[in-house]
């Protein structure tokens, strides 16, 4: 007997405006702070052995983190910002994997987790529909978290492909630690509750609604 | 239809996935008149948009227990037929048991509807009178069986195992679809839900013992790092069993079925017939009629 694998993928955008302001370092440091809650949810889901990548995309696309690793084996090394948003190059590469092999038919739906700031520079929609095709893909369980009032918006809702999820939008340091923490964790949890459906039927929305506050920010906070 | 020269044994068992509050899964296995045994399993989807998935497995079995009543009252020509319905009054033959098998899955699925808006008539699951039933809040698996000496019937809708372990061979799951990608499922709260009903229907003419039948849940299947690993563990139940005794094998089958929902975190419920070759029906002894269980 054996647990079955929950396949988690951070795609990064790790683009030279990422820099601005703190915000790639904000971005390592609250992935860093939710690993403890992504073991968590890993131990409330026996079920799922939860196992871990990181892909990051600035001119061009790059795996930092190609192994599935287990997230009890989880280290985050930081990621640094270069030139431009080559996004649809992370979704073409991500679709490799995503493909059955290297992805065993027998586990729980993977995790794509999307974070950007700004507007990609390649054919994204090309890398979004390499992903589609892929039978796992297509069941994904989405988050998209856009930081700043410059994330594309359209962008990350059709990454969504579902009408009834929206992006979330992070405007502070604050609530960029808490969109991780949900990503991690909500989305680990959805992972693993069956959903009611077809073949052709895209991933449903998350269970839970986001603990993101939308309010301005307070305290020393600066605001993206 | 005759009793035969065999009998059933039943088994039974369902165990909580772990870190859940309450279970989602149901089971009926009951003898019916003829030396027939009946079984069902359902598997509530337990997500929180399906908050009362609970009720709605519960429902799918006791509906799919009215329809197998229904359906063994028809084959003996019984007048009871379930739901008040009069039945013929000499055994329907085998191409009236297939109508009525093919039939099954809308009666199933109208019997759990009307089940789920009674309900929803008098406790709105979101609060608002008027509305229509919100079937999903209720979503629910089921699987039935049917298993007399000389016929065997399955339905199945959604996920879930019905396997058949013969003397001989390896074991059959009939209405094996395929590995699952995910935890995508057919459910009773979709709209259309009897189309999608799959069904094996097999007339045990070989002369042999019938074959045994377990039913289970996903949380089962899903808990083998692969499906011959499945497939050999109902083969070792059967086996067990016969060599023994049911009761020996319903001793342990909690343990069991406790390690396999370590792995698979679902809830994880099993039941079966043995065939007990001599016996007559079989009522004696068993500890696992009717009843539902989480």
């Amino acid at each position: 007997m054996a647990s079955r694998p929950l396949h988690f993928i951070w795609l990064l955008d790790c683009s030279g405006s990422m820099g601005i302001n703190g915000k790639i370092t904000q971005l390592n440091y609250a992935i860093r702070e939710a690993i403890p809650e992504m073991r968590k949810a890993a131990d409330d889901n026996p079920g799922a052995e939860l196992l871990v990548r990181a892909l990051t995309f600035s001119a061009g696309a790059a795996w930092h983190l190609a192994e599935p690793t287990p997230v009890h084996d989880f280290t985050w090394d930081d990621v640094h910002t270069h030139s431009t948003t080559d996004l649809g190059a992370a979704l073409r590469m991500v679709s490799e994997v995503l493909k059955t092999p290297p992805m065993p038919g027998r586990a729980l739906r993977p995790v794509l987790a999307l974070v950007s700031d700004g507007l990609p520079t390649d054919d994204w929609r090309s890398g979004l529909r390499a992903v589609d095709a892929t039978p796992w893909g297509k069941r994904a369980v989405r988050v998209a978290i856009g930081i700043g009032e410059d994330s594309d918006r359209a962008m990350l809702k059709e990454f969504l492909a579902n009408p009834e999820q929206e992006p979330l939008r992070v405007n502070n340091p604050k609530q960029l630690v808490a969109a991780i923490r949900w990503a991690s964790t909500v989305a680990v949890a959805t992972a693993s509750t069956p959903t009611v459906g077809g073949d052709h039927q895209l991933a449903k929305p998350l269970d839970r609604a986001p603990t993101v506050t939308t309010g301005p920010a307070g305290g020393d906070d600066d605001v993206w | 239809m005759t009793a035969g020269p065999g009998g059933f044994r039943l088994l039974a068992q369902g165990v909580t996935g772990h870190g859940k509050a309450h279970g989602q899964d149901s089971h009926a296995a009951f003898h019916g008149p003829g030396g027939a045994v009946v079984l069902a399993v359902a598997d509530g989807h337990g997500a929180a948009r399906h908050f009362r998935s609970d009720l709605g497995s519960r429902w799918a079995t006791e509906e799919f227990a009215v329809c197998a009543r229904h359906f063994l009252a028809r084959a003996h020509g019984d007048a009871a037929g379930g739901r008040g319905q009069q039945a013929a009054g000499a055994p329907a033959g085998l191409p009236v048991l297939r109508e009525l098998a093919r039939d099954l899955p809308r009666r199933l699925v109208h019997g759990w509807r009307q089940r789920v808006a009674r309900h929803e008539a008098s406790s709105p699951a979101h609060g608002r009178g008027g509305q229509p039933p919100a079937f999903d809040v209720y979503g629910s698996t089921v699987l039935g069986a049917v298993l007399t000496p000389e016929l065997l019937v399955c339905w199945q809708l959604g996920d879930g195992d019905v396997t058949l372990v013969w003397e001989d061979g390896p074991p059959h799951a009939p209405l094996y679809a395929g590995q699952d990608l995910g935890d995508e499922t057919e459910s009773l709260c979709q709209p259309e839900a009897w189309p999608r009903v799959r069904v094996h229907w097999q007339p045990l003419t070989g002369g042999g013992p019938p074959p045994a039948v377990l039913l289970s849940t996903d949380g089962l299947s899903k808990s083998f790092a692969d499906r011959d690993g499945f497939l050999s563990f109902a083969r070792g139940v059967r086996d067990r069993a016969a060599a023994e005794g049911t009761d020996r094998v319903q001793d342990q089958l909690a343990d069991w079925l406790g390690h396999a929902a370590a792995h698979s975190g679902d809830d994880t419920t099993l039941v079966g017939a043995i065939p007990v070759p001599g016996r007559a029906t079989g009522h004696e002894h068993d500890r696992s009629d009717e009843g539902n269980g989480a």
